[in-house]
């Protein structure tokens, strides 16, 4: 009757069936009797009227008792309207009509509400205050698949990430409701699951608002899918990360390690590692060089299926990502040495998504070029590096010498002094400091130029000031080198004696072995270049046993404010203070103690000796050596200083180590060798006796050695042995005056 | 090279043996050091002199085989350089030897 009049109806059996209907489809009007099973009428007029969707929806009861006071108990309970069966047909119709009408009007505003709500681009939804939402509009259900028939949806909500699967993202959403429950406004941006099983990213802003009918507090909010647009930025978020490693990468190495550092964190995985298939040569194999990010690892740690994974992807196609496992994928790509593997493996249990393999083929294409460039600049830079290291002199010094250098100009690792010591192959020694004008690259191009040019030149003449008149000569054709000072002094170690000649610079410092000081002023002229005739004057010094000589350029001693002399006295002392400490120790002090506030502004070239040069000798374990390394120990010695009745004990203390060295370490290994090691200090000796063989503890029955230790011990001030794998030291310390 | 040594048997003035060794002992050439004590004593008891007063270096495997010697003669008289002196007297020879130091030999030179 009711369809005949043109309305639309749906008749189902019970009260709760009618509410699932209602939810899903809100009608204009509802028509129920009050005897229904599972719920009535009245019970399911309390339901509707308690769902703020349907509080306002016009429900007419019918009845089969009649009364005022079962009219009244409807209408109490919400009843719109009443009807006491039996009813005519035209009244059921009129009352309808009245009723639906009645709704209209007074539910226009709601309609109309819903209706803008529903065209809204932007999802909305309603809370209440316990966070279940109560509320959607047709956006809302696009977005995250779940319609109005669920509602209401209570927290924890079925968009919610699965905890277990996807822990971060789960606590992410979590995060952002505690926002919603306690904040009267706000705005987020999190991970959610659609209905269908993907990630989509959601914006949402809501504010708090009160239910003008029921006064309770209601959230009201609106969300964006910004999915595609989170892509885009953790993509270019991801990029700039591993662009600004790349750039800051000295080596592939450092490369490598900011690399898998940036993968880590744009994935929160539990390890990235990258590895390393060097291009190898027929069928040589060569274990993958591993390095990681996150969990560490070793190549030979990893589980062989995962070492397996990573290995074929060695031989697939580049720039293509492959997963074998959820939660990992791979992806091989050029390295300047061979092929590198990336692999990542997530610390969630979820499988990697197309934007992951996006995300991950845009790193690792990257990464290559990078790696290229790095890879160049490296390259340059190792050139420039071994240029530089070519320009400063020779890395290893004869014994005896220590120096140190500081350049000015950083990063270049020279700069406008220098030091050289050149072996003359005559027992004599040409010891070299000078200062170029000017600090930096240009100085240091000048620098290199003249120190070749004076070894050259003493190669030729071992004469000091010729040397230098000859420096003189080669300036004047050199643009920036006119100024330059520099000290020339060759040495005869033997005996000690110190020719030399200065060309304008700072004059040496030697403090002997009582401590007296002085400063090697003679053999002075002009800096280099300054005039063609004037001379260039030379000067003898006989350094005593155990004295020390210090050369340096002025950047050690010059400080503003105050006199050179100054600064000179201070290095002077310094030397003095450490007659009894090694010339690495003396070096360090120097440097270190007289650096000023904010560091070195200008280069510093410092070169040390003491006289003698300790005595370094090694042969082959023999006893037919024992007499020629003693006849050179006692001749060290004596140019040592070492008195007469001394030099025996210590002759014969070391002749029992190194008997000991080649009989007892050497009985079944006749290829071995034995060495010496004798240094001075201002008031002690230190010698070392090593061997490759092993220690032999002498027996009671090899009676014909069996003294050797006790007589040590009795010569000797202390003496230690020390013995590994590698072979035994002897370390014997005695007292001289 | 081997350590140059030279050893001389004869007979002092109240007619014991006497070694005579000059240069230096080392394990190189202990073998012939004992072999001219061995010899020199020629296997009686009797006393004997060892002079060493030529002699730069020794080392424990020379000591030692003075020790040696010193147990096969009744009384053996070492001469030594004074600047060996303390080593003998370190290892303990002079206990059961009589070690003497070369002091007034004059045709020693000092530089050792």
């Amino acid at each position: 009757m009711l369809q005949t009049s043109g309305y639309e109806v749906s008749a189902v059996a019970d009260g709760q069936q009618a509410l699932e209907a209602i939810h899903s489809h809100v009608p204009d009007l509802v028509i129920s009797d009050v005897m229904m099973p599972r719920l009535d009428g009245l019970q399911m007029l309390a339901a509707l009227r308690n769902d703020p969707r349907t509080s306002a929806l016009p429900v007419l009861l019918l009845s089969a008792r009649a009364g005022q006071e079962a009219s009244i108990e409807g209408l109490l309970a919400g009843a719109d309207d009443y009807l006491v069966k039996p009813f005519a047909a035209a009244e059921l119709l009129a009352r309808v009509r009245a009723n639906v009408e009645l709704a209209r009007l007074r539910n226009h505003q709601a309609r109309w509400r819903t209706a803008l709500v529903d065209s809204l681009q932007e999802a909305f939804f309603v809370c209440d205050e316990r966070g279940a939402v109560i509320e959607i509009n047709t956006a809302f259900t696009e977005i995250l698949g779940y319609g109005p028939e669920g509602l209401p949806y209570e927290p924890v909500h079925p968009w919610w990430p699965d905890i277990d699967a996807e822990p971060e993202a789960h606590r992410q959403v979590e995060t952002a409701f505690r926002q919603l429950l306690d904040q009267t406004h706000g705005a987020f941006t999190v991970p959610i699951t659609h209905r269908r099983g993907h990630r989509v990213w959601v914006a949402a802003n809501f504010n708090h608002a009160e239910d003008p009918d029921s006064g309770r507090r209601v959230m009201v909010g609106t969300l964006r899918d910004v999915t595609a647009e989170h892509y885009i930025v953790q993509r270019q978020t991801a990029l700039a990360s591993l662009n600004q490693q790349l750039a800051q990468a000295d080596t592939l190495d450092d490369a490598l390690h900011g690399a898998a550092e940036v993968l880590l964190r744009v994935w929160q995985a539990r390890r990235v590692a990258v590895v390393t298939f060097p291009r190898t040569t027929a069928a040589e194999s060569v274990t993958p060089e591993l390095i990681c990010a996150g969990d560490p690892t070793q190549w030979v740690d990893l589980p062989s299926r995962q070492r397996q994974l990573i290995e074929s992807l060695d031989d697939a196609d580049l720039l293509t990502t492959a997963t074998a496992e959820a939660g990992t994928a791979g992806i091989a790509l050029q390295h300047p040495r061979g092929v590198l593997v990336v692999w990542v493996e997530l610390s969630e249990q979820r499988p990697f998504t197309p934007e992951d393999h996006t995300l991950l083929t845009v790193l690792a294409g990257q990464l290559g070029q990078g790696l290229h460039r790095v890879h160049q600049l490296d390259a340059q830079r190792e050139t420039a590096l071994a240029l530089q290291h070519a320009i400063l002199g020779p890395a290893d010094l004869p014994g005896g010498f220590t120096v140190r250098y500081h350049p000015a100009s950083r990063p270049l690792q020279v700069g406008g002094d220098w030091y050289d010591v050149v072996d003359l192959d005559d027992g004599r020694v040409a010891l070299i400091v000078g200062d170029c004008v000017g600090h930096g690259l240009a100085a240091a191009t000048v620098m290199g130029q003249l120190r070749s040019a004076c070894r050259a030149l003493l190669l030729e003449q071992s004469s000091p000031s010729a040397a230098l008149a000859g420096l003189d000569r080669f300036a004047a054709r050199l643009p920036g080198a006119r100024c330059t000072t520099a000290f020339c002094a060759v040495l005869t170690l033997g005996t000690g004696q110190l020719v030399y000649s200065n060309a304008g610079h700072p004059p040496p410092i030697m403090v002997h072995a009582d401590g007296t000081t002085v400063t090697l002023d003679g053999g002075h002229g002009l800096p280099l270049a300054r005039r063609a005739d004037w001379p260039r004057p030379e000067a003898r010094i006989t350094m005593p046993a155990r004295a020390t000589l210090l050369l340096y350029t002025d950047g050690l001693v010059e400080r503003r404010g105050s006199s050179i002399d100054d600064g000179m006295d201070r290095a002077a002392d310094l030397v003095q203070d450490g007659r009894s400490h090694s010339l690495d120790e003396v070096a360090d002090d120097l440097m270190s103690r007289l650096e000023p506030g904010g560091g070195y502004r200008d280069d510093v070239a410092i070169l040390l000796y003491r006289q003698p040069a300790p005595l370094e000798m090694k042969f082959t374990a023999d006893i037919n050596h024992l007499a020629p390394s003693r006849a050179a120990l006692r001749s060290w010695l004596a140019q040592a200083g070492v008195e007469p009745d001394q030099i025996v004990d210590v002759l014969i203390a070391s002749g029992e180590a190194l008997a000991n060295a080649i009989e007892h370490g050497h009985r079944d290994r006749p290829e071995g060798t034995v060495s010496l090691h004798v240094t001075a200090l201002v008031d002690r000796l230190h010698l070392t006796v090593a061997d490759t063989g092993a220690w032999k503890a002498p027996r009671k029955a090899d009676t014909n050695r069996g003294r050797g230790i006790p007589l040590i011990r009795g010569l000797m001030e202390d003496f230690a042995i020390r013995s590994n794998d590698a072979g035994t030291t002897v370390h014997m310390y005695t007292r001289i005056t | 090279m081997a350590t140059p040594l030279s050893l001389n048997t004869d007979r002092g003035v109240d007619g014991t043996p006497r070694v005579v060794a000059a240069g230096e002992i080392d394990l190189s050439n202990i073998a012939e050091f004992t072999r001219a004590l061995t010899d020199a004593s020629a296997g009686t008891r009797g006393p004997m002199t060892v002079d060493l007063s030529a002699v730069k270096y020794v080392d424990s495997a020379g000591i030692n085989a003075l020790f040696d010697h010193a147990d096969e003669v009744d009384r053996l008289h070492i001469i030594v350089h004074p600047l060996l002196f303390r080593v003998l007297t370190i290892s303990g020879l002079s206990e059961i030897a009589n070690v003497e130091s070369a002091q007034a030999s004059p045709r020693e030179d000092n530089d050792i």
